[in-house]
């Protein structure tokens, strides 16, 4: 911030850029803030990653190989799968949707010269960044944090957590949260008052309406979190006991607050993705989205329900018959508007003149993956059947196809999409179908005999398990391995495309292509839209 | 184009600042939660939270049953506690009078407060405590030991209730923890004069 004077003066100058260090650390411009996310999320993602290949390594076999540094060393397991999650969940997915591509394209896309505050927009970034370094730290002190990512006391108490690693996580939320909130503030911000003239809400594309939708379920939930984690930070270290039942607390207050935020941060993640997958359907099929508006609301809906049925993570804490049957309906009624969604990309896809160019793979992956993980999500939605998946591996397969492996394709499927107008260059379709398909054989070969040993009762977030469950865990190790390498292929599919690629066109796809990104020239210039395009009478963009 | 431009702003702030006190509202409200959510369990029994009232109902049925009692204390406190009875049968809507002994093993006087809560969790709201030292706070000597009284009572609704009709036995449990600023406080629970019943077992 120290250049901000550096960064109005080069406001003043259109296509100059700034050194290197003002442009990338002191940044403005929604573009290159975009492209810091995008990289932070690599980042994170080659970290959080590296971890879950080391746990499935581990759980190739039955015993322990890796872990016994003399003793073995079951916390470093639990601080693995925790810092697995929590980098997955709030510094690769995250960033990339909504911080990367949600900075990249809300602008371009309804035709604004930049963020509302562009200098928000630079703390937003910076305090992501503390947040994952506080992260990383935290696992290098005392024992590390090793509750899982859902932090539940007393676990995460000073009793059985004693020492500053969990002060750390803490404090990486806290920063992280109030990153996500501040970006949330700016994009709503942006769209409502920002648009380009004739613009109307029920004329954006579906992947603005995605942002704003997730930019208002952060603002709901994200402070529900912030305020738990204080009282959490404050139990464990200033005598409080808001959640220690020996002295009047109750833990199971944690979990309804932190569920109240965990259930809609599961939609933050899904929804960028949902509008991303729409504007690349239509792309490719040629055709506009199918059911725009139903497209529009139902991610409204999803939105709201998705504020009521955070008990359905709680079937076994011992809620009364009643309750979990009101949980069982709410969440079977989320169903409904993501079938509408379901059913309308494929109402889009029906007919039309499709391209398989790899996004629309990734899209098609998606879809499969979500439906798939939806179905599962149907199955555990029922507090009956819920008492004996809990905990158990078939839960681990169901929220990493519909969540995990899905914003994964979603991100890909955004990368390839865009990387044309991002970075000037194009990627090489060749090697991007391959990379597709070995992505996708891998996380299927993954995730999907985690169904069987979850089943079988296996349970979750332990290094060792009975002989019984051995074959399919070597087989989903397998696919661990296979989707480690489609990543490596990814990233040297990013360097030749920076190193080699093709010239991109203003518009490599096409008819399809009728967002306003595309009406720029690839790369897009620093600064666009100066001069808002009038949008009076046109079409919905998609 | 300076005057629109500070039009612009003026709006963007105003949405903005909309968007930071919704902020500030959730904060709130996640704090607001916690007395909220004490008060709903209280309402609803939720979590086996027991009902209180003044008196049992006149009229007591002849259906047995079982209430069981569970002692805990915060390792912090240096006292034993424990229940004089393991168990008392009596009838639904009979008041029942049980005794807990506590004893301050320390050699300053220390004030405790007991959290308590009844088990399945629920058929928190068909069991009522008429008095019980753990509406206040207990002062103990160094070295006394106190019996402290509850007197409680099961609600015959527990039987129309079909989520609930199959239960026969209840555990009531009890939770010591020191207060956290130590007053000269009384055990109150003592001087209260209770009329127990005939109590079976």
């Amino acid at each position: 911030m120290a250049n901000a004077a550096d960064a109005h003066a080069h406001d003043d100058h259109g296509d100059h850029y700034p050194g290197f260090f003002s442009r990338w650390f002191c940044s403005t411009n929604h573009k290159d803030i975009g492209t810091v996310y995008m990289f932070v999320s690599m980042f994170a993602a080659l970290v959080g990653g590296g971890m879950s290949w080391f746990m499935r390594l581990e759980l190739a076999e039955p015993g322990l190989q890796y872990l016994t540094g003399g003793a073995p060393d079951m916390q470093f397991y639990n601080v693995l799968l925790t810092a697995h999650g929590f980098l997955m969940v709030f510094f690769v997915v995250m960033p990339a949707l909504i911080g990367g591509f949600g900075n990249w394209f809300v602008p371009l896309m309804i035709g604004a010269p930049d963020m509302a505050f562009p200098r928000m927009n630079n703390i937003s970034l910076w305090l992501l960044i503390a947040g994952l370094a506080l992260l990383l730290i935290s696992a290098f002190v005392g024992s590390g944090v090793g509750t899982g990512w859902t932090v539940y006391p007393p676990l995460s108490s000073s009793i059985y957590h004693p020492g500053a690693a969990v002060d750390f996580g803490i404090l990486s939320l806290h920063l992280a949260g109030a990153s996500s909130i501040l970006g949330a503030i700016n994009f709503i911000v942006t769209i409502f008052n920002m648009r380009a003239p004739g613009m109307t809400l029920h004329k954006m594309p579906l992947f603005v309406w995605s942002i704003l939708v997730t930019a208002f379920l952060l603002l709901l939930a994200l402070p529900v979190l912030a305020g738990a984690l204080t009282m959490l930070l404050t139990d464990r270290n200033f005598g409080t006991a808001f959640f220690d039942p020996a002295a009047g607390g109750d833990p199971v207050l944690w979990q309804h607050l932190f569920w109240f935020f965990g259930h809609p941060e599961v939609y933050i993640i899904i929804l960028p993705a949902f509008g991303l997958i729409s504007q690349i359907v239509s792309t490719f099929s040629k055709k506009p989205v199918f059911g725009y508006l139903g497209m529009a609301y139902a991610m409204v809906a999803i939105g709201v329900v998705g504020f009521v049925v955070w008990a359905h993570h709680m079937y076994t804490v011992g809620l009364d018959v009643d309750t979990r049957a009101y949980f069982t309906a709410a969440t079977l009624v989320i169903a409904v508007p993501t079938g509408v969604k379901i059913f309308s990309w494929l109402a889009t896809m029906w007919g039309g003149s499709i391209e398989f160019k790899t996004p629309m793979l990734y899209a098609f992956g998606f879809i499969f993956l979500f439906v798939m993980g939806g179905v599962t999500g149907v199955t555990l939605a029922n507090s009956s059947a819920d008492l004996v998946f809990h905990d158990t591996y078939f839960v681990v397969a169901h929220f990493h196809y519909v969540m995990a492996i899905a914003a994964i394709f979603a991100m890909f499927a955004g990368w390839y999409y865009w990387i044309g107008k991002m970075s000037g260059k194009q990627y090489n379709e060749t090697l991007g179908k391959i990379q597709f398909w070995m992505f996708f054989v891998g996380v299927n070969i993954l995730f999907f005999p985690q169904h069987f040993a979850g089943l079988a009762g296996m349970p979750r977030r332990i290094p060792d398990y009975p002989d019984a469950y051995a074959g399919w865990n070597y087989v989903s190790s397998v696919g661990a391995l296979i989707t480690a390498v489609g990543t490596m292929l990814f990233f040297w599919i990013l360097y030749r495309t920076y190193a080699a690629g093709t010239k991109a066109e203003q518009n490599p796809w096409g008819e399809g292509a009728t967002t306003l990104e595309w009406h720029v020239p690839s790369p897009a210039p620093f600064h666009t839209f100066e001069d808002q395009p009038d949008m009076s009478g046109k079409q919905p963009a998609e | 184009m300076a005057k629109p431009q500070q039009k612009d702003a003026r709006r963007n702030v105003r949405t903005a600042l909309a968007c930071a006190s919704l902020v500030a509202g959730m904060v709130g409200l996640a704090y607001a939660s916690v007395p909220l959510y004490k008060l709903f369990c209280q309402v609803t029994g939720l979590g086996g939270t027991p009902g209180i009232e003044a008196a049992a109902p006149e009229q007591a049925t002849d259906i047995d049953f079982t209430v069981r009692f569970d002692a805990n204390i915060n390792p912090t406190l240096p006292w034993t506690f424990k229940p004089v009875q393991r168990a008392v049968n009596l009838k639904l809507g009979e008041e029942g009078l049980a005794f807990y002994t506590a004893t301050n093993n320390s050699d300053h006087p220390i004030t405790g407060t007991a959290t308590f809560n009844v088990t399945p969790l629920k058929i928190g709201q068909y069991f009522v405590k008429i008095d019980c030292f753990c509406f206040t706070e207990q002062t103990l000597q160094p070295g006394e030991t106190v019996d402290m009284p509850v007197t409680f009572y099961v609600d015959p609704e527990i039987r129309q209730d079909r989520s609930t009709e199959e239960v026969t036995t209840i555990t009531l449990s009890y939770t010591f923890y020191p207060k956290k600023s130590e007053t000269d406080g009384q055990v109150s629970a003592l001087k209260q004069k209770s009329t127990p019943v005939d109590i079976g077992g």
